[in-house]
């Protein structure tokens, strides 16, 4: 928009009165500027706040001045736009008429025509003085007219302006099969969720027309009013106008505080938007979404992702943007002006030679340096910069020429470089066909577009061809980190109670084949105090939260729904419950290393245990030597001390998952996972070995004895140390 | 019978009497029939063919029942434009206002 104050005719860009105007007579069906806005403010007054038709009148002599508001303007002919009512409440009102009247510069007469009141005859373009002819029908006998005016406003209205732009940013469309929205088929229409807002903090009341929006990232217009809409959850918690109440069970609490409803809720847009555009020519050329056929065209597209400053996740379309600027004294890149453009372009098209003059496609070096050499000629003398540098602006990059006049190119370090998506929220799918509807794998297997998905950052590379990105990596998601978090979902979910199954029948067989190590441990009584209280609770402790954690990690490893239900209230105490029970067995896990690393430390004996498997395999009873600890559970002993370890610091690192990198949280819960199966691999195997194999060893573990024949069976040295322990205080005893 | 039949016609008299004339004039679910009025607030007739080749103004129309000022305070009425000024963004001197009208 051109600045109110100018001192060269060159700083002048669109002036208010060129913005009502504008638009292409050829497609009057798509609105310039001034079609979609429905008058009032900008278009009725100028900067000062008089009217410019009446303003212009008194004052012909500023249609010649350097006034932003009045340059080469002729208001005082085509009238202002006032404020159009019937643009919003009218229904079958005719917004390509509007457009027509508006390029015809019939600024006032635009409402008579496309509101079909009237006929208008007469162009001001043409330098005619327009006339009406009411449509006499419409009227009463008394003059009065009678119109079926719609409060609220018919979607209809709303989607003459945001329909086409709309679907342009982000695949918007209403009342569309193609490209359907729940609340659309429920009977919604766009007032029910954007209302008449009344704010005393924004001092704001329902008759100054200010309706309820959303949040943006590509802030648009009224950023104060961002958020004013009623959210989803305010919607569906509270069954506003009867919508559902949606339990989650099956969603992990984070991912419903990480991401937004509409992540999940709107998978995929079934019309194209544009995956950027581009002004080199002069006008703006937009792109439909790679392997679409054009914008608006029906075509299934998946969006991007993008964080808010909270590092909740949006959908978007992310656009691209392919510009020109010249970067002035200040160094400020200052965007060029569409003539500016037209005219560096109209003269370096004979030297680009592009196939379609209108989508040249700059890319190579040699195009780019033809480009920025042409607009270093064509921009000398312009009268707005104080130094002619031009920068070519084009997938995250920028190019200019050095002093050799080479190109050079960099990361995009300047305001251009900044890329935001334009925010989906709308075509909302119905919950059968959410993300999560059919289990994790909707976003976690192999090719899921939340992470593969690929998503265009560069319309045409250095090949000429798009650059695409997967989906996950915009978001901050390493492709190692993805690739690692596939092992849960490709090979850990599908395979791990197979596994286990199959442990189990392998320990089947071997008491089947071997044999428990049997003895008449019942009839000799428990004289030997093998395990201390604190030694029993400690285990205990260790015994029971794990058998909490392995529940609740089923639960969650695989999203266990039926059980989940059964047992708990929500996920969330699920959750709760495992982390509780974790930090105990880590606390646990740590006694038990104080109260038996003396007991688990390695000796010369152990390698004989070893050499005879511990008399477990063979078919054949035989003696092995053992101390307290026998060196199978001395290495079970270290080996659930660095498992326990592992998933301590990977699942207490995790409670903090929310704060954590995405690419971090793959790693360590996928390593917590992996972890988990190993652990309980092998405490199944240690349990197998703690009963039924071997009877009476449970007993040790509750009242702390064992007989004499136990001990001397199954740890015959420690059995040896604690016989020499009563000789030798018999002996102390004696000999005092 | 006779003299109740005599009661049902003349109830149905009465009826047709009060509300025919407003049955045959057209009413709006909104807005009451009203009338076109010019940007200087003149009344526009088209049945009288007074003012009749004249546009009418939104202004002085809706404005004689609704706060026209008020509700052109709206951002979609607005868009920046109450916001706008020159030197409304030092770091990108080209944007005016936060709204389409300013903007980049």
């Amino acid at each position: 928009m051109a600045k109110k104050h100018n001192n060269n005719p060159d700083e002048i860009d669109l002036t208010p009165f060129a913005f009502t105007a504008a638009g292409d007579p050829k497609t009057p069906g798509v609105p310039g500027c001034g079609g979609c806005h429905p008058g009032g403010g900008g278009l009725e007054f100028d900067r000062d706040g008089q009217r410019y038709d009446q303003r212009l009148k008194a004052d012909p002599a500023l249609a010649q001045s350097l006034d932003g508001d009045y340059y080469q303007s002729k208001w005082d002919k085509t009238g202002v736009v006032e404020a159009d009512c019937f643009i919003c409440h009218l229904p079958g009102y005719n917004f390509k008429e509007r457009n027509i009247q508006l390029q015809s510069l019939n600024f006032k007469w635009a409402t008579v025509a496309a509101s079909g009141i009237g006929l208008v005859s007469g162009l001001v373009k043409a330098g005619q003085l327009p006339k009406v002819l009411y449509n006499k029908r419409l009227f009463n006998e008394d003059g009065k007219v009678v119109l079926d005016l719609a409060y609220p406003p018919p979607a209809e209205n709303c989607v003459f302006c945001h329909g086409m732009s709309d679907m342009k940013k982000r695949g918007f469309s209403w009342n569309d099969r193609i490209n359907p929205d729940i609340h659309n088929l429920q009977g919604l229409n766009c007032a029910h969720c954007h209302p008449a807002i009344e704010d005393k903090k924004l001092k704001i009341t329902k008759e100054m027309h200010n309706f309820a929006k959303g949040q943006e990232f590509v802030s648009t217009v009224a950023d104060d009013l961002d958020n004013t809409i009623k959210t989803c959850k305010e919607c569906h918690e509270q069954g506003y106008m009867g919508a559902t109440r949606p339990r989650h069970l099956s969603i992990r609490p984070n991912h419903l505080d990480k991401m937004a409803c509409e992540v999940c809720h709107i998978p995929a847009l079934h019309r194209a938007a544009f995956e950027g555009f581009d002004v080199t020519t002069g006008q703006m050329v937009n792109y439909p979404k790679l392997g679409a056929k054009k914008i608006g065209a029906e075509f299934t597209w998946g969006p991007a992702f993008q964080r808010d400053e909270h590092g909740k996740l949006w959908p978007v379309n992310r656009f691209n943007s392919v510009f020109f600027t010249n970067q002035d004294k200040d160094g400020i890149n200052y965007p060029l002006f569409a003539r500016e453009l037209k005219k560096g372009y109209d003269k370096a098209k004979a030297q680009l030679k592009p196939k379609n003059p209108m989508k040249p496609e700059v890319h190579t070096p040699a195009q780019i340096k033809i480009m920025l050499a042409t607009f270093a000629e064509t921009l000398k003398g312009n009268q707005r910069f104080r130094q002619i540098k031009p920068y070519y602006h084009k997938g995250g990059k920028m190019y200019f020429l050095n002093g050799q006049r080479e190109v050079v190119s960099a990361p995009d370090a300047t305001w251009a470089g900044h890329i935001e998506g334009f925010n989906i929220n709308h075509n909302v799918a119905p919950v059968s066909l959410a993300l999560g509807a059919n289990g994790c794998g909707d976003c976690h297997a192999d090719k899921a577009h939340m992470f593969k998905g690929q998503i265009v950052t560069d319309m045409f590379g250095p090949a000429g061809k798009p650059v695409t990105v997967s989906a996950g990596r915009l978001f901050g998601c390493q492709p190692w980190a993805f690739t690692l978090n596939q092992i849960h979902q490709l090979y850990l979910t599908p395979y791990v109670s197979g596994l286990i199954l199959l442990l189990v029948f392998v320990l089947v067989l071997h008491y089947t084949g071997q044999g428990p190590k049997v003895a008449d441990f019942y009839a000799a009584p428990g004289e030997i105090q093998r395990f201390s209280l604190a030694e029993r609770w400690t285990h205990l402790f260790r015994l029971t939260t794990f058998l909490i954690l392995t529940f609740t990690g089923y639960i969650f490893f695989y999203n266990n729904v039926s059980m989940l239900r059964m047992f708990f209230s929500s996920q969330n105490s699920a959750v709760i419950i495992h982390w509780l029970a974790g930090l105990i067995f880590v606390a646990a896990s740590i006694v038990s290393l104080c109260l038996w690393y003396k007991d688990a430390k390695f000796v010369a004996y152990d390698q004989e245990w070893l050499k005879k498997r511990g008399g477990y395999i063979g078919g054949q009873e035989v003696e092995v030597p053992a101390g307290r600890l026998n060196a199978g559970q001395k290495i079970f002993f270290w080996l659930t001390l660095v498992l326990s370890l592992i998933m301590g610091v990977t699942g207490i690192l995790l409670i903090f998952k929310n704060s954590l990198p995405l690419t971090l949280n793959c790693f360590l819960s996928t390593v917590h996972g992996f972890v988990a199966i190993i652990f309980v691999a092998a405490v199944i195997a240690h349990a197998y070995l703690g009963t039924i194999a071997n009877p009476g060893t449970w007993s040790a573990m509750v009242d702390g004895k064992v007989s004499r024949l136990w001990a001397k069976k199954h740890h015959s040295e420690w059995y040896k140390e604690y016989i020499a322990g009563k000789d030798q205080e018999e002996s102390d005893s004696g000999s005092e | 019978m006779k003299k109740n039949l005599g009661l049902v016609l003349a109830a149905l008299a009465t009826g047709l009497a009060l509300f025919l004339p407003a049955a045959l004039q057209a009413k709006t679910r909104t807005c009451v029939p009203f009338y076109l009025k010019t940007e200087d607030g003149k009344t526009i007739n088209p049945l009288s063919g007074e003012n009749a080749d004249q546009p009418y103004s939104p202004r002085q129309t809706c404005g004689a029942c609704h706060d026209y000022g008020k509700i052109t305070q709206g951002y979609h009425f607005q868009q920046g434009w109450n916001r706008i000024k020159d030197d409304f963004n030092k770091k990108k001197p080209w944007v005016l206002s936060d709204g389409m009208m300013g903007k980049f």
